[in-house]
């Protein structure tokens, strides 16, 4: 029997006696979810009809509204009460659940006007007032009715259009419809969960039971490892998908769901899109199942993988609700994207309305991001570091609170770890949110330019100081040469163009919000000389010096230690997130790419200098061409594409650029200093 | 039958191992002490490829561990401090799970299964769950897993740690026996009564160098103390300069 074979049969029954997984892969989706689902059902009917049963004691007040008080009477939903000249009050103290005030005629127009009052914030006072709204119009039809028959007029008269909707949707599509909507969603979900647990278990878990080092004793190659424990994950999150689909079918398509028939709706998915739906769910979970085996692998303990996978959990969720929301098609961008594919042609297959090529794209793609997840859970697998932590058997770094930690450094000459940096970043990004935020609220730019060096600068100038770090390894603070200047100016000035094609291609998927569009312009635009440079002094070198000194200074001191490609993409992706807002989503993508670049810049020439230099061109450069008049239109249009033009030259000066920095930078060695920077006393453990 | 050549294991600015050589023969026990944080779990572990060396190499009955790192791992036997035991198999099971990864089949695997089952007196909780059995126990199963594919060379890493002297006693007389058997044992330890008791030969680690090598006599005796346990003590002690390898 292979070798993978064997891990593969003792990872499934070592999974299968895991009360755990059993619980999470079977009990859930079989027994919990459809009585779950059934007893939300069941109350949300006995409380509709609980409404419906009970007349809504309503008041009808004002001049003239006999009428409308015996249409009112006649209504067997609503039943008509006195109340008092407080009509909110009566509102409020649940004596009444809406009032309809009528006003007096007014004079010369023939009309009257009606308020109907109700609480829009309780459900009894909503059917109230919509019960109510009935009688209104009931009683405006007869009021109608009489002045026409009095002027000897048709009824037809008053009704010049007669408009009545009528949808060509079948119930059995209607259905199909409504639940594509959940379905999808919940599936990703399962399926997710399914992997979730067994993933922790097999890799952090193992860690932290001790199995791992014994495990790997054996002449296991670590192909066959991570094999036989990814076969185990993704078949345990297969088999959960297909169990969650199989009950949910069997749920709705059998008549159980009461709130079907009530609503005309009929569940009617064919055999073939439920096969389809099956065959999906499979790279699904293979591609849920490598990636969470290759990021739990990297933690010591069940828990320290829990937390670093809730993250990624929180990330998948987002791509796979994207089908519920209105105005998104399910188009080729929408099917590359990683998990938004599966959702969307999900979707498509319980309304019955698949596109083929679609389908295919999405099953190719996700199949490739499988591919991609399983090669890094490979590649986790192998790494001593991530096995074994980067310490060895002890470290000289004591464990306990950050500070103890920081403290065991002092005097060293030390840079801090990723764990520490990062834990830097997370209180300069909470300091900034809380702290930051108000300063630009009340003091509008200056604000912003105080929150920059307060809240930026100053603590991480205090973090290295105060910390006891080496500032020149730390902050990478060596100097650079003329060639490698000029270099990355050629690499920023190429990347510019490649970021803003980003940005246009982003707007494909987010619309940029005008709003925003505006506010930048506003904050970017110069008219004069000194509005130019205060703009250049705000928004260009204060970033560049505050910002790389956070970013290219404490994290990438801090991060030195990883392989370069993590170093590079998590600096750029923190660097994006911490200029996430709530309305600035869009700015993510270009944000994140851009700060990939400047990381890679000063990662290869260990200079914070040039991380400064390219931030201040970038952000300099923006600012001055958004102050020109001529070309203000440009760049005001997000959806207006960049010159065709402008791409292969960038890509040029881009190559040109890396290029050059390339051959006049040595690739500094994983796990090592800056280059450059002061060589550590000799150290042993 | 185990050999470190010029081993030396760096993570970053630190030097976990500096420039380690040092040989144990077959049927020889040899114990490697030191003081935590001293290298000698990251020495084990770059002899059993669990770890890459910065420089140097390790041997195995032959075959390094650099080129074959699979070979290397058929050829030896590796007990971790922290058993490392499946908790939710069975001792058979965990057995006959290692027999496997070590390309036992069939009739083979089966004999091998009994026979280690038989040797370490399992018999009575075969079937128990690993999860369910005393500590005493899960260091047998343990045993029994390292032991199932019959390797030339044993690498105990602290094997006696947490367990009491009746389990204590099992671990011993495993030693003695395989000693017998013409095997090579490597052990780390910090207790030198069993030192005393077990090594042929020993070698003291600090601060990744090894500072003393010899049998235990002849080291108490280099070092002028009156036991190994303060001739142990002395040698950690010791300021840097003047220490060699």
């Amino acid at each position: 029997m292979s070798t993978w074979r064997v891990v593969f049969r003792k990872e499934l029954r070592e999974t299968l006696r895991d009360r755990r997984t059993l619980l999470v892969m079977i009990v859930v989706p079989v027994m919990l979810y459809p009585v779950l689902l059934i007893t939300m059902e069941q109350l949300l009917i006995f409380g509709m009809r609980n409404l419906e049963a009970e007349a809504s004691p309503v008041a009808v007040v004002g001049e003239g509204a006999a009428g409308l008080e015996e249409v009112v009477d006649r209504f067997e939903t609503l039943r008509r009460v006195s109340i008092g000249t407080d009509l909110e009050g009566a509102i409020r103290s649940d004596s009444v659940t809406a009032v309809v005030s009528v006003g007096p005629a007014i004079e010369g127009a023939g009309s009257r006007a009606v308020v109907v009052l109700f609480d829009a914030a309780a459900d009894r006072s909503i059917r109230g007032q919509s019960e109510l709204a009935r009688a209104v119009a009931e009683w405006e039809d007869s009021l109608l009715a009489r002045r026409l028959d009095e002027e000897g007029l048709p009824r037809s008269f008053a009704v010049p259009v007669s408009v009545a909707d009528s949808s060509i949707a079948r119930p059995d599509e209607l259905g199909g419809y409504t639940l594509g909507r959940i379905l999808p969603l919940l599936l990703v979900i399962m399926t997710l969960l399914g992997a979730f647990y067994p993933a922790i278990d097999l890799a952090a878990g193992e860690k932290e039971r001790g199995t791992l080092e014994t495990l790997l004793t054996a002449p296991v190659p670590g192909r066959d490892l991570v094999i036989g424990k990814f076969v185990t994950v993704a078949l345990i999150g297969v088999v959960a998908a297909g169990l969650n689909l199989a009950s949910m079918l069997l749920t709705v398509q059998t008549g159980v769901l009461q709130a079907t028939a009530i609503l005309g709706l009929e569940v009617s998915i064919s055999a073939l899109a439920v096969l389809v739906i099956f065959l999906a769910l499979i790279p699904l979970a293979v591609l849920f199942g490598a990636l969470f085996l290759g990021i739990a692998v990297g933690a010591s303990s069940f828990k320290e993988a829990q937390n670093a996978l809730t993250p990624v959990y929180m990330l998948v969720i987002i791509p796979a609700m994207l089908p519920i929301f209105p105005g998104i098609e399910f188009g080729p961008l929408m099917a590359i994207l990683p998990v938004a594919g599966v959702s969307f042609l999900f979707r498509d297959l319980m309304t019955g309305g698949t596109d083929v090529g679609l389908g295919a794209l999405v099953l190719v793609t996700t199949s490739l991001y499988a591919l991609a997840a399983l090669a890094f859970a490979a590649r986790a697998f192998g790494n001593e570091r991530t096995l074994f932590g980067g310490g060895g058997e002890a470290s000289e770094v004591p464990s306990g609170s950050l500070m103890d930690r920081i403290r065991a450094r002092r005097g060293h000459g030390e840079v801090p770890s990723p764990g520490v940096a990062v834990l830097f970043i997370v209180f300069v990004a909470v300091a900034f949110f809380w702290g930051g935020i108000p300063l630009q609220i009340f003091f509008r730019e200056r604000g912003l330019l105080a929150a920059e060096w307060l809240l930026l600068f100053a603590p991480a100038l205090a973090f290295v100081v105060l910390g006891g770090f080496d500032p020149v390894r730390t902050l990478s603070l060596k100097r650079p040469t003329g060639p490698q200047a000029a270099a990355s100016i050629l690499v920023i000035f190429g990347a510019m163009p490649l970021v803003w094609v980003i940005g246009w291609l982003q707007t494909f998927v987010l619309p940029v919000p005008w709003e925003l569009l505006e506010g930048l312009e506003e904050l970017v635009t110069a008219e004069t000389l000194t509005r130019l440079a205060w703009l250049l002094l705000l928004l260009a070198v204060t970033p560049a010096i505050c910002e790389e000194v956070v970013f290219r200074g404490v994290l990438l001191g801090g991060m030195r230690t990883l392989e370069p490609w993590r170093i590079i993409v998590l600096n750029g992706v923190i660097f994006g997130a911490f200029h996430l807002s709530f309305e600035t989503v869009i700015r993510f993508l270009p944000t994140a790419a851009l700060g990939m670049v400047i990381t890679w810049s000063v990662w290869r020439t260990g200079s914070i200098w040039i991380g400064a230099l390219m931030h201040l061109l970038n952000n300099g450069t923006i600012v001055v061409l958004a102050s020109i008049p001529a070309l203000q239109e440009l760049f005001s249009d997000p959806d207006r594409p960049p010159p065709l033009w402008l791409v292969p030259v960038a890509l040029v000066i881009f190559a040109a650029g890396v290029r050059l920095l390339r051959n006049m930078t040595e690739p500094p060695i994983a796990g090592l200093e800056a280059p450059g920077s002061i060589p550590p006393s000799p150290e042993t453990l | 039958m185990i050999r470190f050549e010029r081993l030396t294991k760096r993570y970053g600015s630190l030097t976990a191992v500096a420039d380690l050589s040092l040989e144990v023969r077959g049927g020889e026990v040899y114990a490697l002490l030191g003081p935590n944080g001293a290298g000698k779990t990251t020495a084990l572990r770059c002899l059993a490829s669990l770890l890459a060396p910065t420089s140097g190499t390790t041997w195995v009955d032959g075959v390094c561990t650099q080129d074959d790192p699979v070979g290397v791992r058929r050829r030896l036997a590796f007990l971790a401090a922290s058993m490392g035991l499946y908790e939710r198999l069975s001792a058979t099971e965990l057995v006959q799970y290692f027999g496997q990864l070590h390309g036992l089949e069939g009739d083979r695997l089966d004999e091998r299964v009994e026979a280690m089952i038989e040797l370490f007196g399992i018999e009575s909780f075969r079937d128990r769950l690993c999860g369910r059995l005393s500590t005493g126990q899960r260091q047998r199963v343990s045993l029994a897993r390292a032991l199932v594919h019959d390797p030339p060379a044993l690498i105990l890493d602290e094997p006696t740690i947490g367990l009491d002297v009746l389990s204590g006693q099992t671990i011993y007389e495993f030693i003695d026996r395989e000693r017998a058997r013409g095997k090579a044992v490597l052990f780390s330890t910090h207790q030198m009564d069993e030192v005393d008791l077990l090594a042929d030969r020993v070698g003291v680690l600090r601060a990744g160098r090894l500072v003393a090598e010899g049998s235990p006599q002849s080291v108490v005796a280099d070092t002028g103390e009156a036991s190994l346990a303060r001739a142990f003590l002395s040698l950690v002690q010791q300021p840097e300069q003047g220490v060699g390898s």
